[in-house]
């Protein structure tokens, strides 16, 4: 850790870590449910256990993101952040108003808008957050005087999300026009701003970690981030299938949204291609990992898997099966929740005392088990979601008959889900197994600290 | 290519792609009200879309295909299923279906009778949406084609009853063959909610071996319509569901059959005398 007040992004990841493993508690609850009957239908019935899981992994990886720009931010500009005081004001309110729509969503408390859920007050409270978060940061830059081209498509990525929300605070009395709206937040995040956010977080890890030539990673983060636009913005259309807006939308669809891989492909080469020519071995092995590791599952859940239903003839048949909770899993882990893990492990053993910097057995355990019981459970929702097409779209097997013929799947399911499980359980009790180091600590800076502020 | 081509490539290709994103958003505006019949969503619609939201049922069912998995896609719904039958599932879904043999079911959600009628409301509007045709075959909640699946219908979708789905058939044809051809085409389509496989009851019961049950109830102290013969009980069945109430809560309530009127309609003479032949093989 160069920069003293780079400390408060420990306290983000904290947050973010508890909150990833109260996360999964829900998702396996979820899960079993579909093996029924359910002990808690009156309790905490699936609609429940679903939104809490689908709300928290939001949370938590915009925590994640935030702790991480609060890590980087300073490297790059070479300077203290602007206000440790505001960033832990903006933790707490943050922190605040996650913990409080979750335990509304216990009580139906929330818009029942689709991964929109949350009630007016807390969205006003998440623009709060992020409009501090942004100040925080600018000022930081603007102070410096320093501004790398990764730090700028960070922030406009940031920035963005931001504005793609407001879209989110409105109201529509035409629920396919509100259809048509939430996909501005929800797919332009996802499949847009968030991309320039991951891609600039590989960008700064892969040039630490790998020692790539500044020069040709920026060139490239360029190219990668104009194919996620022209292939993303205009990709949206994928959404727009069968909600009841014009016809044009579906060629559009197909189209764009068959470009999308190209970007993660790009990404993929620009990862694989900077550690063949690494000038650099960074002793920090497992933040590499975890690094090219999400470049290679994003191309997988995202890319692969996604161009595998957004044909429109295909995905005439496909959507609203468990083809799209396949794909919907296998994304966002490689995409966003493995970039935060990456940026996390490459700056733990900074935020804490006396981590090895090569990364622990059990690091490596958390890193296995996790891509194997996720790639595990991609595969049963597809092989679930496989069934569910033939029996009950094109046999015309009745939904609930149908469900019944695909329990194995859900079996299966259950069982990678416990696998993934325990390395994230990994994961987190070897984020926590070393205690943070303080501002005040006057500790000798570790080595490799120069090779970072040469990079 | 350098660093500030690469720039540039980045900024025109996502200020090319906002600006058509853009255009087409402003297009599809002047559109929305005619393929959504914007003229329709009266506040009653409005405010079912209120209750859809209020008890979170999109994170366990599907409407227009988005939400969760857990439970039917209800976009067609209020064509699968008439208004009265939806009524009475709302107030208590356990009468309806059964835990232990579908492995799920629907909590009651002890919704006020207000609520009830304009989430059907909305349901309601939510089908006649333009959205090209999707879903391309009706997904139904239970039961199913099967056996029969190879001439499932595309009935829910607009395509027409011409469908290359459903097996062609002529004047010349067996009245019973084109009686099972209306079995499938009629709207709403029979098949939607009638298996004529036996114990496999949908929404309305089984018409495997109504034929023989009919002849055993014409005439029987127990039968309440004006029927005199097995044919006849079919007709009667068709035109007025409610003459003669086949038990069970969830077929009827307060003496009013859930199953749909208006077939004498829709369907001409010729139509319902092959119905009738058809579904009398049924021994």
């Amino acid at each position: 850790m160069q920069y003293k007040s780079q400390s408060v992004a420990y306290w983000y990841f904290a947050v973010a870590m508890t909150l990833f493993g109260l996360q999964l508690v829900f998702g396996l609850l979820s899960a079993a449910k579909y093996l029924g009957p359910d002990p808690l239908l009156y309790i905490l019935p699936f609609d429940v256990t679903k939104v809490i899981h689908t709300n928290l992994l939001i949370v938590w990886v915009l925590t994640g993101f935030m702790g991480a720009t609060y890590w980087m931010v300073p490297d790059e500009s070479r300077t203290e952040l602007h206000s440790t005081k505001l960033a832990y004001v903006q933790l707490v309110l943050w922190t605040l108003m996650g913990v409080t729509a979750v335990i509304g969503y216990l009580f139906r408390y929330g818009t029942g808008n689709k991964l929109l859920e949350q009630p007016l007050p807390h969205k006003i409270v998440i623009v709060i957050c992020m409009l501090i978060f942004l100040y925080n940061i600018s000022m930081t830059i603007k102070k410096s005087g320093r501004f790398t081209t990764t730090e700028g498509v960070l922030l406009l990525g940031l920035f963005s999300s931001a504005v793609l929300f407001l879209p989110a605070l409105l109201h529509y009395e035409n629920y396919t026009v509100s259809i048509f709206y939430r996909w501005w937040t929800i797919h332009l995040w996802v499949e847009g701003v968030w991309m320039m956010i991951m891609a600039a977080f590989m960008a700064y890890l892969l040039i630490r970690l790998s020692g790539a030539d500044r020069e040709v990673m920026e060139k490239w983060l360029y190219v990668i981030v104009g194919l996620v636009f022209i292939a993303g913005i205009l990709g949206t259309a994928h959404h727009y299938y069968w909600v009841g807006v014009p016809s044009y939308w579906l060629p559009i669809g197909g189209f764009f949204s068959a470009l999308e891989p190209a970007a993660l492909v790009a990404m993929s080469i620009y990862a694989y291609g900077a550690i063949r020519r690494a000038g650099l071995g960074h002793p920090n092995k497992l933040a590499l990992h975890w690094t090219i590791g999400s470049a290679l599952f994003t191309l997988f859940g995202a890319g692969l898997l996604g161009l595998a239903h957004t044909w429109p003839s295909v995905n005439k048949w496909t959507h609203g099966t468990l083809i799209t909770a396949m794909h919907g899993h296998a994304a966002f882990y490689g995409a966003y929740v493995m970039i935060v893990l990456a940026m996390i492990t490459y700056a733990a053993p900074s935020l804490t005392r006396n981590r090895p910097e090569s990364g622990s057995s059990l690091g490596y355990w958390a890193f296995w088990m996790q891509i194997t019981g996720m790639f595990g459970m991609t595969l049963s929702f597809a092989t679930a979601g496989i069934g569910q097409v033939y029996l009950e779209r094109i046999m015309g097997m009745g939904y609930l008959d149908a469900q019944l013929k695909i329990q194995v799947h859900f079996l299966m399911l259950i069982a990678t889900a416990s696998i993934f499980t325990i390395g994230v359980a990994l994961f987190i009790y070897d984020f926590f197994r070393y205690a943070p180091r303080f501002i005040s600590d006057d500790e000798p800076q570790l080595n490799v600290v120069d090779a970072r502020s040469n990079a | 290519m350098n660093n500030r081509q690469a720039r540039m490539f980045a900024i025109a290709g996502t200020g090319l792609s906002v600006l058509i994103f853009l255009g087409l958003t402003l297009h599809s505006h002047s559109k929305f009200d005619e393929l959504t019949n914007a003229e329709n969503i009266t506040p009653q619609v409005t405010h079912g879309k209120d209750v859809w939201h209020k008890y979170n049922c999109i994170n366990c069912h599907t409407l227009f295909g988005e939400g969760a998995y857990y439970a039917p896609d209800l976009t067609k719904i209020t064509q699968h299923r008439g208004a009265a039958y939806l009524q009475a599932y709302m107030r208590d879904p356990s009468k309806f279906y059964d835990e232990n043999k579908h492995r799920r079911l629907m909590p009651k959600q002890n919704l006020s009778e207000e609520e009830i009628t304009d989430l059907i409301a909305f349901l309601d509007w939510v089908s006649k949406v333009d959205n090209q045709g999707w879903p391309p075959r009706p997904i139904l909640v239970t039961g199913g084609f099967i056996p029969g699946s190879d001439s499932v219908g595309a009935v829910a979708s607009g395509e027409g009853t011409a469908a290359a789905a459903i097996r062609p058939v002529t004047a010349a044809d067996d009245p019973r063959a084109q009686g099972e051809h209306v079995f499938r085409t009629a709207t709403p389509a029979c098949n939607a909610c009638h298996s004529t496989a036996p114990g496999a009851n949908m929404a309305g019961p089984t018409l495997a071996g109504i034929a023989t049950r009919a002849a055993e109830l014409v005439g029987s102290a127990l039968y309440k319509g004006n029927a005199t013969d097995v044919e006849g009980y079919i007709r009667e069945s068709i035109i007025a569901p409610s003459n003669h109430l086949v038990a069970g809560d969830m077929y009827s309530a307060n003496g009013a059959s859930f199953m749909p009127i208006g077939y004498e309609e829709t369907l001409t003479a010729e139509q319902l005398d092959n119905l009738v032949a058809y579904l009398a093989t049924f021994k």
